[in-house]
């Protein structure tokens, strides 16, 4: 997993030479990436200070700051410096920082974000600023003002910028991902229903409410629709739902068994399995609204949950058993080239393939008796990392669109809950409660 | 450059063709018997629990052999590792028979088991003179589920029996129009349990229309995978009872 990373701020790296900012950072990236698997430059989060003391703006600013901070820490590419070491004081403009104090050996903060936050009329505004105590002829590496409604959403969303421009510009030019998005399902209302929750659990809303049974979730890359299984009709269907109105767009009822729709990472066509043709589930590919179907598989067995390359488009991934056992396989698009990936036995299911095309992550339950796990599987070496601890079975890993973050279902806790990790599988973090929530699917970045 | 290899390589198969034609004419003669020391003989152990039962209730049958290479269990069970046991649902009174084969020679051992009740129902047609009786209700009462062995979908040796008493009633009943619910107990991926419950009910189906008659046409199948569990413990009863194609009347 560290080499993974290594490999991921080297290509971060090359990816941003165009740009300016990333000489800031270059060096420290890649040092740190081989030693913790976080690229972990250090930055002081002072308390962003409230401008008036109304009990409404410290509330906000507050919420705020908690959001931040929990941004920022879960990034995967800073190390935050615990605020017991700043120097004292409140620090809501530029005259309030002296960056002697931030550099001495007991703070060695390379960057400091700080600002105020004012609230009233209906508004919230952010005056935020991100300092590099390192460069004083290049001192502020961003000053902005944002702005929303003067809502809990209102802070929250600000807050997701303003740590999602600090991992953009420190990270190596990838998009923090703190306003993605995940898709699951949760029987909390009784049936089990489409829910979507912010990618840190918040503001999780309803997508469905069918009291049928709705499986399996998958975003196209837009992120504007999403495909999954319902059996509203009777047996397992795809379905495709708007997620920003929820209008229902048509896919042809296949018959027979059909699930695990995956979207083309050019958002034109759908990977899915069904029984239509036969006695058991064969992979196929269609247009994305059902029509001029393929089969690509042609095995007694069951083939189920096909995953594109999302980097090439030109490999997909599947779950089949057809040497008995479930295992994953990986086949050229047009069905050829079959190839399984995984040798050492057990059962492996679940594959999710990263953004970068380079890993696959997959649930391996190695004997029968022993609990599921998440793994990564590196394609150039072979290599299977091991990420959760059989703390309960931990399965359906899906990948952030950064690649620095999975989200799994895990019944380390009793029942299925959803978490989050960093993809070296530190970090955990619980995002539902309440009900048996599964099937987690990580959004693209939804068009900021 | 390939030639002289390929020679050789024909030269060599036609060597060990007519070693083996020479083999095949001479048989050699049999091995001696065994050395002096006789191989031990087997004993085997067969126990029924619980000895009576109403009918539809599992009885587990539990047995040990020592010394054997091969046991064998009838009715219904077949071949089985030396030491183990089975859960069964016999529908009417029986007696099991254990074999234990080995060097040694045989050994069995039998149990008997009581199932109180009423008897299966008949195999010829209902009288028609009933016009009382429900359908769903004889349906509910007659077509059962069937059980499968884990990450399984064929259909076991002590399902057969069951699934043919289905077969005839529903032949029986040309116009009752089915659905088959492949089923799977909660462990493994709800995708690939989905795929499992799809191959199961398709098994079922297969069995029903090639071996007892039934029009493909009269058959609906559905998988719902590990969504509609029957029994909820984390318990080896349980999941067996999960692990079922269950019948639902159109």
């Amino acid at each position: 997993m560290k080499k993974h990373l290594l490999v991921l701020a080297l290509v971060a790296a090359a990816m941003t030479c165009g740009n300016g900012l990333s000489a800031r950072v270059q060096g420290p990236q890649i040092e740190t990436g081989t030693s913790r698997g976080i690229l972990g430059i250090k930055i002081a989060v002072p308390e962003f200070q409230p401008v008036s003391a109304d009990e409404k703006t410290i509330q906000l600013t507050n919420l705020f700051n908690k959001v931040l901070w929990d941004d920022l820490e879960y990034s995967g590419v800073l190390t935050l410096v615990s605020r017991s070491f700043y120097p004292l004081g409140k620090f809501a403009n530029p005259g309030d920082i002296k960056p002697e104090e931030w550099t001495i050996p007991a703070v060695d903060a390379q960057f400091v974000a700080f600002g105020n936050v004012r609230a009233g009329g209906g508004r919230v505004s952010v005056e935020a600023r991100l300092w590099d105590m390192k460069s004083p002829q290049n001192r502020e590496a961003i000053g902005k003002r944002y702005g929303s409604d003067e809502t809990e959403e209102g802070a929250r969303l600000i807050a997701h910028q303003f740590a999602d421009a600090i991992v953009e510009l420190i990270g190596g030019g990838i998009r923090g991902v703190s306003q993605t998005k995940l898709v699951y399902t949760s029987d909390r209302s009784g049936a089990k229903e489409l829910y979507v929750m912010d990618y840190d659990g918040n503001d999780s809303h309803a997508l469905t409410s069918y009291k049928s049974i709705v499986m399996t979730p998958a975003w196209s890359p837009d992120g504007e629709k999403i495909a999954f299984t319902s059996f509203r009709q009777g047996g397992a269907n795809i379905e495709i739902l708007s997620r920003i109105d929820r209008k229902p767009y048509n896919f042809v009822r296949q018959g027979g068994t059909t699930t695990t729709p995956m979207w083309s990472p050019d958002g034109s066509r759908i990977a899915y399995a069904t029984s239509r043709d036969g006695s058991d589930t064969e992979i196929y590919v269609a247009d994305w609204n059902g029509r001029n179907y393929k089969r690509l598989t042609v095995s007694k067995s069951v083939d189920i949950s096909p995953v594109w390359n999302p980097r090439t488009g030109r490999e997909i991934a599947f779950v089949s058993d057809r040497t008995g056992t479930a295992q994953i396989y990986i086949m050229d698009a047009e069905g050829t080239n079959v190839r399984r990936i995984i040798n050492d036995g057990g059962t492996a299911v679940n594959p999710s393939w990263s953004p970068d095309g380079q890993h696959i992550a997959f649930a391996w339950q190695k004997s029968r008796t022993s609990y599921f796990d998440i793994y990564v599987h590196d394609l150039a070496t072979g290599k299977n990392d091991q990420l959760t601890q059989s703390a309960g079975d931990n399965e359906r890993p899906t990948w952030s669109p950064d690649g620095r973050h999975l989200a799994f279902e895990s019944t380390r806790n009793g029942t299925s809950q959803i978490y989050s990790m960093l993809a070296d599988g530190t970090k955990v973090r619980q995002l539902t409660q309440s009900g048996k929530n599964q099937g987690p699917a990580w959004s693209g970045y939804l068009g900021q | 450059m390939t030639s002289p290899r390929i020679k050789h390589v024909g030269l060599l198969l036609l060597i060990l063709s007519t070693l083996v034609a020479i083999a095949c004419r001479k048989q050699p003669p049999p091995p001696p018997p065994a050395a002096a020391v006789p191989a031990p003989a087997p004993t085997i152990t067969l126990r029924a629990e619980p000895g009576t039962v109403e009918r539809g209730q599992p009885i587990t049958l539990q047995w040990e052999a020592r010394n054997a290479a091969s046991v064998q269990i009838e009715p219904g069970v077949g071949q089985v590792m030396a030491t183990g046991n089975r859960q069964v649902n016999p529908t009417s009174s029986v007696t099991y028979t254990a074999t234990a084969t080995g060097p040694g020679g045989t050994a069995t051992d039998t149990a008997r088991v009581t199932v109180n009740g009423p008897p299966p129902p008949p195999t010829a047609a209902p009288p028609r003179a009933e016009p009382r009786v429900d359908i769903s209700e004889l349906f509910r009462r007659n077509v059962q589920d069937i059980l499968f062995d884990y990450d399984k979908s064929d259909i076991r040796p002590d399902q057969v029996s069951r699934l043919q008493g289905n077969a005839a009633f529903l032949k029986d009943h040309p116009e009752v129009r089915f659905t088959i619910e492949g089923h799977a107990d909660e462990r493994g991926s709800q995708e690939y349990n989905l795929g499992l419950g799809d191959r199961r009910a398709n098994a079922v189906k297969e069995f029903l229309t090639s071996q007892g008659g039934i029009q493909a046409g009269r058959i609906n199948t559905v998988s719902y995978g590990e969504e509609r569990q029957d029994c909820r413990e984390q318990t080896e009863d349980c999941f067996q009872r999960n692990r079922r194609a269950h019948f639902t009347q159109n």
